[in-house]
């Protein structure tokens, strides 16, 4: 194995691999980097925590080339860089792991290790399979690895392709001769427990000879194998904790803020739910490719969140309950009438409504204009018979940009120029034109949205709620499920596990759910 | 009657990207590109610009202009159809067999049918799921050789002319029959599509379809649609080509596939879909045509068509392709 690390250099200060002074970046409507830093010091294993919108993303990608910040500084080894591409990136010893693999499936292993740099593994334009599988090997040995080079990837586990990957990673080394820099990104959030154990002890080995940035979603983990851990709030960095002896709660309260002051999304004055009647929508044993025997009860008026991490199914659930995702089992009741879930046509048609998650792919089709956008879906609202009446959609259009206050220069401005928040409304609009809507289906309603966008968004759920509309919500994050939520189902694992009752003055904390959602 | 309501833009409506000169230019492209040509063509042959020229331009338009407003909504819905031109042919030997039974309903009976075949095409691509590109290239192959062995290889003479006879009457004495319909397919489609739910639909189907499925728009049905509509307009072509040639033949319109794809991404109407209209087809097969007429004027041997119609479809979507949004380019 080749290691250039002398024995002293590890005994005095920490070399600075790696460090990020306010570093921003904005994206319409958005700012995902507000005035980032951070160090990465030699053989060290620093881990980066925060919610899904805190920029922890962004902030990867601009350290290899894949966003270029819009103010602020990276600096590699006292030196000042600008990474404008992944090779730039690795030409300064920073690579990353990325959360979907990126292996090609039928290649070997040795191929995909070699591809893009295959210095002696080509020579004239033709594979030398011989020198290309030393090599390979080679980046194997440094991990310790006994994967077969010849082995086809797509033969292998999910586990051992995130070794080939790392491996592949580590030929960073070849452009450098400093220890690099390598970020995993969400590298556990496929394993099962023994190969989190298996990458855990290949993290710890790496930071024999470089330092290693760890992303994790699960706060136990981040605490197991990090020396640090920096925390992202809103873009901007709120702090850092030495893992020694960090807890895991401790570690929750600083990404998502002092509990408490989101409260303004509560709702001043919130109806207890109703007394008990039928739920409207009845879900039992539901099953699809995600998720089994899922039951769910929503009740006329109330908001029920869905929480669960990444791989939970709860998304495709939601998408399941509005026919955009298939079933193989279950039966689903609304307001007493078996609902068909075939297809988005019929769910639509009998009351249900789904605002997804990527708002700009799936939300809105952005060069067409706010009106067309609100009217899309309830096209009887802006018809008489079969033909179009502008006026008719002009006058319920402008009223409902009233009505929400959708900050728009006309209707007719196509919505990709409207900032998110404005955009999310439009959205919203679409199921609200025609009246008729009895569930809502939202999949993190208030992804990407500044504070003041959100908190709209939050009031006009609530308002809707009150006029009777049923809602599922999968929330951005935790205090926000907590917050919005009469009733909150933790999903593990494709199954609803848990139902936590989320009354206002009586709600759950973060991390009771936190404790179920693991 | 209700005031717009007329608000401060959002805060970052200024940071967002408003329409490039180009954008700007692509929209007035078509009419642009015609108005120049002609305008060189004048130059390069004084003699050019005269009413009966412009009248046998306009009458070698017409079937082009049909084909390519069909295939055009095709394209608005994201998709392509490369089996106009061949089926074209393939309606050219149908009416000419069926003329002698069915006399006056042949043309409507023609039409039915490549409309049908259209519809067919278009549910192989949503039901099968495969792309638009490989079901239309497939039939075109397939509507090819039909017409090859249902017409034993060779073109197939009318004698029967009275039911045709009026495609190559002029209106007002110096505007061709054909044309006119070609004015008509092109208003009337635009006509239901505009005053419709159908023009959102198609448009969100094209620019995202995705979005279009979630927010429960009958995507299938509005492909499905396009494709008849672009059958049935393959059929009306091959009536308008029998009628100026007096014969069907299994391979009449076959060189009209480029000059009519030509037609619609000179029009502006995005390869990708969403973006562009049928009159820019209307357009754009009118530049076309001109470019087609024109080369022999300033002394361009015909041979050198094919090439100009392949630099022209290339050259048009380099000019109009929005590549912001195309992750892969395939």
């Amino acid at each position: 194995m080749n290691m250039q690390i002398e024995p002293e250099q590890r005994a005095t200060a920490p070399v600075t691999a790696l460090e990020v002074r306010g570093l921003v970046k904005h994206y319409p409507g958005v700012k995902a980097l507000d005035g980032v830093d951070l160090v990465v010091r030699q053989h060290e294993v620093v881990g980066l925590a925060g919610e899904n919108g805190a920029g922890k993303s962004t902030l990867l990608k601009a350290l290899v080339g894949l966003v270029r910040p819009d103010d602020g500084e990276i600096w590699v080894r006292g030196e000042k860089v600008r990474l404008r591409s992944v090779v730039d990136a690795a030409d300064h010893g920073i690579g990353m792991v990325f959360q979907e693999q990126s292996l090609v499936p039928n290649l070997t292993v040795a191929e995909n290790i070699v591809l893009g740099s295959e210095g002696l593994g080509v020579r004239r334009g033709v594979y030398r399979w011989d020198a290309m599988r030393r090599l390979a090997q080679e980046q194997l040995d440094k991990i310790g690895s006994r994967i077969d080079p010849l082995a086809r990837t797509d033969t292998l586990t999910f586990a051992d392709r995130q070794m080939v990957e790392i491996a592949k990673v580590l030929r960073i080394e070849e452009r450098t001769s400093h220890p690099p820099v390598i970020i995993l990104d969400e590298p556990t959030s496929v394993l099962e427990s023994k190969e989190i154990d298996a990458l855990f002890t290949q993290v710890r080995r790496l930071r024999e000879f470089a330092s290693v940035v760890f992303v994790s979603h699960r706060l136990d983990e981040v605490l197991d194998v990090c020396d640090r851990v920096a925390v992202l709030r809103g873009g901007q960095s709120v702090g850092e904790l030495p893992t020694a002896d960090a807890a895991p709660d401790q570690l929750h309260r600083m990404m998502i803020g002092s509990t408490g002051s989101d409260d303004h999304y509560h709702g001043a004055a919130v109806e207890p739910p109703a007394e008990p009647r039928e739920p409207r929508l009845v879900v039992r044993g539901l099953c699809g490719r995600t998720f089994r025997d899922v039951d769910l009860d929503v009740h006329a008026g109330e908001i029920v969140g869905i929480v669960g991490v990444h791989g939970s199914g709860r998304e495709d659930v939601c998408r399941a309950l509005f026919g955009a995702e298939p079933t193989t089992a279950g039966e689903v009741t609304l307001d007493g009438e078996e609902l068909d879930l075939s297809g988005t046509r019929a769910a639509c048609a009998a009351g249900v409504g789904y605002v997804p998650a990527e708002r700009k792919t799936e939300g809105m089709v952005g060069p067409m204009s706010v009106a067309d956008n609100m009217t899309l879906t309830k096209q009887e609202a802006r018809c008489s018979g079969p033909l179009v009446r502008p006026r008719k959609q002009a006058k319920l259009v402008d009223t409902w940009i009233q009505r929400l206050s959708i900050r728009t220069p006309h209707r007719g401005t196509p919505i990709q120029r409207l900032s998110g928040g404005n955009q999310q409304k439009v959205v919203l609009a679409r199921w609200l034109v025609s009246g008729d809507v009895r569930l809502l289906l939202l999949d993190h309603p208030t992804r990407g949205l500044d504070i003041g966008a959100r908190s709209e968004v939050y009031r006009l759920m609530r308002e809707l709620a009150s006029s009777g509309v049923a809602t599922v919500l999968l929330a951005d994050s935790l205090e926000e499920a907590i917050g919005m939520s009469d009733r909150i189902v933790v999903m593990n694992d494709g199954r609803a596990t848990t139902e936590v009752d989320a009354p206002v003055g009586d709600k759950p904390t973060p991390l009771d759910l936190v404790k179920e959602m693991v | 009657m209700s005031t717009p309501v007329v608000t401060k833009p959002a805060p970052d409506a200024a940071t967002v990207a408003r329409p490039t000169v180009g954008q700007r230019l692509t929209a007035f492209m078509p009419v642009i590109a015609l108005v120049v040509l002609l305008a060189a063509l004048t130059v390069a042959d004084p003699s050019f610009l005269t009413q009966s020229s412009l009248t046998a331009v306009v009458r070698t338009a017409a079937p082009l202009v049909v084909l390519a407003a069909g295939a055009t909504l095709v394209v608005l819905c994201g998709g392509i159809d490369l089996s106009i031109a061949a089926l074209c042919s393939l309606g050219t030997v149908l009416f000419a067999m069926w003329l002698p039974d069915l006399g006056g309903l042949t043309l409507l009976a023609v039409v039915a049918a490549t409309g049908a075949i259209g519809a067919l095409q278009g549910l192989a691509h949503v039901f099968l799921r495969i792309p638009s590109f490989i079901v239309t290239l497939g039939g075109m192959s397939i509507f090819g050789a039909v017409a090859l062995v249902i017409s034993d290889a060779g073109p197939i003479r009318v004698v029967d002319r009275e039911a045709t006879h009026w495609l190559t009457l002029y209106l007002a004495g110096v505007l061709p029959m054909a044309f006119v319909v070609a004015l008509l397919v092109v208003a009337v489609v635009w006509t239901v599509q505009r005053f419709t739910p159908l023009d959102s639909w198609i448009r969100a189907t094209g620019y995202s379809e995705s979005a279009a499925r979630l927010a429960s728009a009958p995507v299938d049905r509005v492909k499905v649609a396009a494709f008849t509509v672009s059958g049935a307009c393959a059929g009306l072509a091959a009536v308008m080509l029998v009628s100026r040639n007096f014969s069907g033949s299994p391979t009449m319109a076959d060189n009209l596939l480029l000059p009519a794809v030509a037609a619609i991404v000179v029009g502006g109407t995005a390869i990708t879909g969403g973006h562009g209209s049928l009159w820019r087809s209307l357009a754009g097969a009118l530049v076309v045509t001109l470019l087609r007429v024109g080369l022999p004027i300033v002394g361009v041997p015909s041979a050198y068509e094919q090439i100009l119609y392949g630099a022209i479809i290339v050259a048009a979507v380099a000019l109009t392709l929005d590549r912001s949004k195309l992750l892969i380019i395939k």
